[in-house]
């Protein structure tokens, strides 16, 4: 299977000038006969949108880019990111997975970072789920971000026998050091080696490049193989279009190498955690 | 505190092109003092721009200090940016005839003001972008005169303290005379930052670095060796310049205000 990274720095609020950047994206990954390719989060929109979020809201069940869209995914799959208005006044920050024609699975957001230079909890709704869907290559969830350093989060798909991991992210880059890349890089893939080791999975992560209100988003999007090693690793905050094969029988090979999914008790974690969430004092 | 000057290169070479990029500008232009800030500043806008897109103003006071002068004379042709020299005395001298004073922050404040005047008359006639060249530093202690040197349209050198832009500087091969030379926000001849802060930049630095990058508290800070009195007047500069970091507050009587619940992204429509 081939991915495609498409580490990309959409404009602000401009979804056709990013719709159209899609389709560039989309058309070399084909030319690549690639099966796959990852946008970063809220690749049609633009990131640090404030009050303009609600202006770019779209519904992907009668949105003309979404028709559109599924048309291209009838040869290759699509991962981008997208504000959703999915009922009236509610907005959410979103991720669709395209493939065969059809959407997938719309992930909404369910950590919304609010803290320090973060504040999408003023603008979006939080989702509620996470899940994984059966595609043409296997179990895949997606994530958002933040989402992706929830061990939690990261728990829920491996209960779900996740085998591809699809996070899409608009991370800055933050701190610096005497380090080629900012500080703030090394958290993802420190997630990323755990969890694609502890669960035997794959894990794709495409972060954006370009700078918004001064913002430098840090780029530097991986693929980590079920063995928890990198294959690969995009520049740090620049634009870059990222080509890697993986190899989905590595799946079988490190789970039984190491049989972590095999040997999980997802009812005990249920029902040991229920105990422990009823017994927090307010 | 030690930086990795070529990544920052990037990354802050990035901002310009990208920032002025999204507002229709390919070209920067700065106030240039023989200073180590506006130094590095133009030799960043010359690597992200191309030198022939930079323009460096030359805004002296009569003859004050000359070796300034010259030192940001020969810079401009290191960099091979464009240059205009305009004197200000001829703007300021009628109006402190009329309102003299001899009150050396007025005239310097005022003086600075007048710089920022010429160079946002000078950026629309060249169609150039103002590129500030304010530090980390001096933001936070509050240290450069509101609608004067503070005033620009981006600035990349904002989240660099004074000693990492000294780290930029060495990496930009910006000449040792204005490496060397004692900082000053140049209100009057002879002014040097660290006299007047009372206290040198390394340690104004590591105190700043302590409080606010690793949020450290007050008592850790002065725990970890410095001193409290110079640690306190650090706080009090900090929290005595708000002012000059934020827009003025509106007076809110409306449903929906600006700067409240009217919130847009700068780079809005870009």
């Amino acid at each position: 299977m081939r991915i495609v990274l498409a580490q990309i720095a959409p404009s602000l609020g401009n979804i056709r000038a990013n719709f159209d950047l899609h389709l560039q994206e989309i058309d070399r990954a084909r030319q690549e006969k690639a099966d796959l390719v990852l946008f970063p989060e809220l690749s049609l929109t633009g990131y640090l949108l404030k009050d303009l979020a609600e202006g770019v809201a779209l519904r992907p069940d009668t949105d003309r880019y979404f028709q559109e869209l599924k048309t291209l995914s009838r040869d290759i799959g699509l991962v981008l990111g997208f504000v959703e208005e999915k009922e009236r006044g509610l907005i959410y920050n979103s991720a669709a997975l395209l493939a065969g024609g059809e959407i997938l699975d719309v992930h909404r957001k369910v950590f919304l970072p609010t803290y320090g230079m973060f504040e999408e909890g003023k603008f979006f709704a939080p989702g509620r789920n996470f899940r994984v869907v059966p595609t043409p290559w296997g179990k895949a969830g997606l994530m958002i971000c933040r989402e992706f350093l929830s061990h939690g989060a990261h728990y829920l798909l491996l209960a779900q026998g996740v085998e591809l991991t699809l996070a899409v992210s608009a991370a800055p880059g933050r701190g610096l050091s005497e380090a080629e890349d900012f500080a703030s890089a090394r958290m993802w893939e420190v997630m990323a080696e755990a969890m694609s080791y502890f669960s035997g999975s794959f894990i794709a992560y495409c972060n954006r490049a370009g700078y918004e209100d001064g913002i430098a988003f840090g780029g530097g999007s991986f693929i980590f193989d079920p063995f928890g090693r990198r294959l690969v690793k995009g520049r740090p905050a620049e634009r870059e279009r990222i080509v890697q094969d993986i190899d989905l029988e590595d799946i079988r090979r490190a789970r039984t190498v190491m049989p972590f999914l095999r040997d999980d008790r997802p009812e005990i974690i249920l029902n040991a955690l229920r105990r422990v969430v009823h017994s927090y004092e307010d | 505190m030690k930086i990795n000057c070529e990544f920052v290169e990037r990354i802050l070479c990035g901002f310009i092109r990208e920032e002025l990029g999204k507002s229709g500008f390919g070209r920067g232009i700065l106030g240039l003092s023989g200073g180590l800030d506006s130094s590095v500043c133009a030799a960043l806008a010359a690597r992200a721009l191309g030198p022939e897109n930079v323009l460096g103003l030359i805004l002296p006071y009569k003859d004050y200090v000359p070796q300034d002068i010259a030192d940001a004379e020969d810079l401009t042709r290191r960099l091979g940016i464009r240059v205009r020299t305009i004197n200000i005395a001829p703007m300021v001298d009628p109006y402190f005839a009329a309102e003299p004073t001899s009150d050396r922050k007025l005239l310097g404040n005022k003086m600075a003001r007048e710089r920022m005047s010429i160079l946002y008359d000078q950026s629309a006639r060249d169609k150039s972008l103002i590129l500030g060249t304010s530090n980390k530093t001096e933001l936070l202690v509050g240290y450069g005169t509101i609608h004067g040197d503070l005033a620009c349209a981006v600035n990349p050198l904002g989240d660099l303290y004074k000693t990492q832009v000294r780290q930029m500087a060495v990496h930009l091969d910006i000449p040792a005379a204005i490496r060397s030379k004692a900082p000053t926000a140049g209100l009057w001849p002879g002014q040097t930052d660290e006299e007047e802060i009372g206290i040198t930049y390394e340690e104004l630095d590591a105190i700043l670095f302590e409080l606010v990058d690793r949020r450290r508290r007050v008592e850790e800070t002065i725990g970890s060796g410095h001193d409290r009195e110079k640690v306190e007047r650090i706080l009090r500069l900090i929290r005595g310049s708000e002012f000059k970091r934020r827009m003025p507050p509106i007076a809110k009587v409306s449903g929906r205000t600006i700067g409240q619940d009217f919130l847009y992204p700068y780079d809005w429509d870009k």
